[in-house]
């Protein structure tokens, strides 16, 4: 997995690449998102459109993003949501816990 | 220091996450070769991941001198894949059911339930000295 960070009208993107399946990798985009919710950046939204797929492990960094966000009166958007994706979210009800976008924009501007 | 090893149909691992993705190539490589299409792949590889995750860190709980065993075969239309650890083994009655409203925010706990929703055949064999979970899928799904 590669990742990429950019920052759109005061939130922050990330821009993860590849699969995310756990391991080496998977700890880049955990370590990412806590390192700018430690700068007091709580909006963030992580733009899912170049993941390939992902297992119970990048769920769950995005679960912890989420709550640790949530906790400190930040929040975690989605965008772009794969097809794949999107049926692992659904199969796991966690499309009931996530708002998701159908692109950065629309996420963005969701936090006005 | 042990590194993965390719025999044929069968990638052997140490217990480290870091080789992860020696099992992942070597997998993508040979369903491709079975004509599979990218949607089976993808669901091939992430249930593998899963199985491959837990027989390191619970199964050989992460000591690096067990070894993971993957194995994969096609027979017809069907695409079987075994997953074998050197642990203590399991008893999956014991696995908490991720969709209930408090595991729902749980960071794991998740990955047999993906397996069995992904694959069309779950088989697990957990004994004293080891798991043997072995999954089908048919390339047409």
């Amino acid at each position: 997995m590669r990742l990429s960070d950019r920052e759109q009208d005061g939130v922050v993107i990330l821009e993860p690449k590849g699969k995310i399946m756990g391991g080496p990798d998977a700890s880049l985009l955990h370590d990412k998102l806590y390192e700018f919710i430690e700068q007091n950046k709580k909006k963030v939204v992580i733009d899912l459109a170049e993941v390939d797929w992902m297992n119970s492990t990048g769920l769950g960094i995005l679960i912890s993003g989420y709550t640790t966000l949530r906790n400190t009166d930040g929040e975690l958007k989605l965008a772009n949501v794969t097809e794949k994706i999107q049926s692992l979210l659904t199969i796991t009800k966690l499309v009931t816990v996530f708002d998701a976008y159908e692109s950065v924009d629309e996420a963005v501007k969701a936090f006005k | 220091m042990k590194k993965p090893v390719i025999s044929g149909d069968t990638i052997t691992i140490p217990s480290s996450m870091e080789y992860l993705t020696d099992v992942d190539v070597f997998i993508e490589g040979i369903l491709r070769g079975y004509g599979a299409d990218e949607s089976v792949i993808a669901d091939i590889a992430i249930s593998v991941s899963e199985l491959v995750i837990n027989a390191i860190s619970h199964g050989n709980e992460a000591l690096e001198d067990k070894m993971v065993d993957v194995s994969i075969s096609r027979n017809g239309k069907n695409v079987t894949i075994t997953i074998t650890d050197q642990g203590c083994g399991f008893d999956p009655g014991e696995i908490a059911d991720p969709l209930a409203d408090e595991n729902l925010l749980k960071e794991a706990g998740r990955g047999i339930f993906i397996v069995r929703s992904l694959m069309d055949k779950v088989e697990i064999d957990s004994v004293d000295d080891g798991t043997v979970i072995t999954i089908t899928k048919s390339l047409n799904n």
